[in-house]
């Protein structure tokens, strides 16, 4: 059901140019991203998002291992979907050794980690080591990069090739500056890499955090509705349950994504009351009229078993 | 009738009834319920302006009898941290308030049997003598029906008296949901039924005092109810036109004993946005930023809304059930702006008085809102002994203030 209200002049037009990909002028950006007709951008967003994925909404439960600490003695826990080490690896072998605990704990449950600059650093930013470093990660059981940060990429080509050589993939690409120009450069970069959704398994266009200077709720949704319009090569548009927190992510699946991350595989009240756990993201993506679909860190659909 | 026959009738200007409105509310997708909103609050307010207001939210007792199953802000008779603020401590908040520019008060509390009519008719006195500029908008419908059976006095009389004392306007808070099979699970029934809510409100426009009203949404109504509180609020106001604004939030279910689960964000906007297409007549709905978060807070502003409500300073009822949001004045402005909107200071009646006032002056910034006593105030303030209390316990208090 359409309903007709007269849009901006400027807002129909670039909404036009996207829709028969011609390039946007600056006027169309202006109009994209500084009016106050927020809906219609994310109407068109909505739309494309449907083309592609249907009213499927993807998750994935999350537990979190810091490097430091790797080795776990509890019980993976029930809900699990992703097993992630975090924090800054400081050798190779320390960084093989962790993968191989967890892997070992985490049994069935695909394991990822890292950031794939810090990875890149450890090798001395030389794109060969990473390919063998990628290589020996994924024989101590490590399914996939957690992230890269758009902005440590420069030029993609020899870290792409590193990633396929070394058989691995990113779960995440993140624009993670919160600059209007940065983020404008980076969708553009992005929708123009050839064969890049295979490897990067989604793109996270969310800023990070800055406590200083917050994002606001209408910039957010445009940065997630401009992500879906403008870049179609990465298949999923992705945002984080536990960073962005439950509304804001929740309106964003209305406004173009479709992957939700970082959804806590732990129920526990030390987390916050807004946290969520399984029956929260249930409960929020079917008041956003659309359909839950549990996957595990491999992008794989897991069964629910309720 | 199918939702685009409904919305045409939306874009149309044409009042929906109720169930058009449930209907609509049903089956619109939440992207289309907003642009329909957004084009009535268009049409209603062309020129892109949004308002908020500088005022203090002070509770000032959380000592009540009412014992609303969803409430996690009151304490009964007795509680060790039940409180009743002083004068000089709401005196103190005043100034400080107008200190950054504040215009009025926001004063309400619990229904605390230890507090007669005179305390509020003293306070409000005092208030306007030390600080006549200053507006009072205070006491929500269930408080003042408190005070009229406390006093045994009809409403018409507790209400021209508070007017005499300094009584500016009146929150529309303790509406809930207006429909008493609903007040009666949430066991708020007893402080006002939806009629005595109404005919309170009535009382008050009736003596010439202009209020808002509110929908707390989200505990046990279902969709039908959350249309027939929309329709009730409707047609009261087209009898006195006496409503400034509406403002609705979700329940908040921590620390409650009602417990459960707070509703989600797009049902927020959802709701917000029906209330723009069913109060037709009413000219201002705010953002309850307080409840939802700067974000999805700014977002209403998309669904319907054309204020974003109050800088607040301090507030205790939310808090008590686990939010924390806090948007200083600065904060405030810069959301209205993003959002491509130009931001205006009002007062309660949407008088406009003027652009932010951060820019024209140095305002400290805010991070976190205040609340009402700090720890060590004291819980049962000195003039507390020239009132009547009810209470065995307020008897007591007060003799000990007195033989200290």
């Amino acid at each position: 059901m359409e309903v007709f209200v007269p849009m901006d002049e400027a807002l129909t037009r670039a909404l036009q140019r996207i829709e028969q990909s011609v390039s946007l002028e600056e006027q169309d950006w202006e109009a994209l991203t500084a009016g106050s007709d927020l809906i219609s951008v994310g109407l068109a967003a909505d739309e494309a998002r449907r083309r592609h994925h249907g009213d499927r909404v993807t998750f994935v439960q999350v537990v979190e291992v810091p490097l430091d600490n790797a080795e776990a003695s509890d019980p993976i826990p029930e809900q699990a979907g992703e097993v992630r080490l975090v924090g800054r690896p400081e050798t190779v072998s320390q960084t093989i050794k962790a993968v191989k605990a967890l892997a070992d704990w985490a049994g069935v449950v695909p394991v990822t980690g890292f950031a794939l600059e810090d990875l890149l650093d450890l090798c001395g930013n030389k794109s060969e080591k990473l390919e063998r470093l990628l290589q020996q990660l994924r024989q101590a059981g490590l399914a996939m990069v957690s992230r890269v940060a758009f902005d440590a990429l420069g030029k993609p080509e020899p870290i792409l090739a590193a990633l396929r050589a070394g058989g691995m993939d990113v779960a995440s690409l993140c624009v993670d500056s919160p600059s209007g120009a940065t983020f404008r450069e980076a969708l553009l970069e992005v929708a123009s890499w050839k064969r890049v959704g295979t490897v990067f398994r989604s793109l996270a266009p969310l800023a990070r955090m800055d406590p200083d200077l917050p994002s606001t709720g209408y910039g957010d949704l445009r940065r997630v509705a401009l992500a879906r319009l403008l870049v179609d090569n990465i298949g999923s548009i992705q945002v984080d349950w536990a960073r962005h927190g439950s509304k804001l992510s929740q309106v964003a699946l209305t406004f173009g994504a479709d992957d939700v991350d970082a959804v806590s595989a732990v129920a526990s009240s030390d987390q916050g009351w807004r946290r969520s756990p399984r029956e929260e993201i249930l409960r929020n993506i079917a008041a956003a009229g659309l359909t839950a679909i549990r996957r595990n860190g491999g992008f794989e659909e897991v069964a629910d078993e309720g | 009738m199918s939702v685009s026959s409904i919305s045409d009738r939306v874009l149309a200007g044409t009042r929906l009834d109720r169930d058009e409105a449930l209907e609509l509310y049903l089956d619109c997708s939440t992207s289309q319920l907003g642009r329909l909103a957004g084009a009535v609050r268009a049409r209603r307010h062309p020129a892109g302006l949004v308002t908020y207001i500088i005022d203090r939210n002070v509770n000032y007792t959380n000592v009540c009898i009412a014992r609303c199953a969803f409430c996690a802000f009151y304490r009964p008779i007795g509680a060790s941290d039940g409180y009743v603020l002083g004068f000089e401590s709401i005196f103190q908040k005043i100034e400080e308030t107008i200190a950054v520019g504040g215009v009025q008060l926001l004063l309400q509390g619990g229904h605390n049997p230890d507090l007669p009519l005179d305390w509020y008719e003293d306070l409000f006195v005092q208030i306007k003598t030390r600080y006549p500029d200053f507006k009072l908008h205070a006491l929500s419908p269930p408080e003042i029906l408190h005070l009229s059976r406390l006093s045994q006095q009809p409403v018409s009389v507790v209400v021209e008296r508070l007017v005499a004392a300094g009584l500016d306007s009146v929150p529309g808070g303790g509406a809930e949901i207006l429909v008493d099979s609903v007040r009666r699970r949430l066991n708020c029934e007893s402080k006002a039924t939806a009629e005595e809510w109404l005919s309170v409100m009535r009382q008050v426009h009736l003596s010439g005092l202009r209020s808002t009203a509110t929908m707390m949404y989200g505990s046990v109504e279902n969709p039908e109810d959350r249309v027939e509180h929309l329709c009730r609020l409707r047609e009261l106001q087209d009898e006195t036109g006496g409503f400034t604004a509406f403002i609705t939030w979700s329940y908040q279910p921590p620390n409650t004993e009602l417990s459960g689960v707070e509703a989600t964000g797009i049902e927020y906007l959802r709701t917000l946005a029906l209330s723009r297409i069913v109060l037709d007549n009413f000219d201002n709905l705010q953002a309850s930023w307080v409840t939802q978060g700067g974000k999805v807070g700014q977002l209403s502003l998309a669904f319907g809304a054309n204020d974003m409500g109050s800088v607040m300073i301090e507030e205790n009822v939310v808090r008590a059930a686990g939010a924390e949001y806090c948007m200083d004045e600065a904060e405030i402005v810069r959301n209205i702006e993003d959002a491509g909107y130009v931001p205006k200071r009002r007062n309660m009646v949407y008088d406009i008085l003027g652009d932010p006032l951060y820019r024209q002056q140095s305002i400290p910034r805010r991070t976190k809102l205040a609340v009402a006593r700090r720890n060590g105030d004291a819980i049962a303030p000195v003039e507390l002994s020239r009132y009547s209390a009810r209470s065995q316990f307020g008897k007591q208090q007060r003799q000990a203030i007195d033989k200290p």
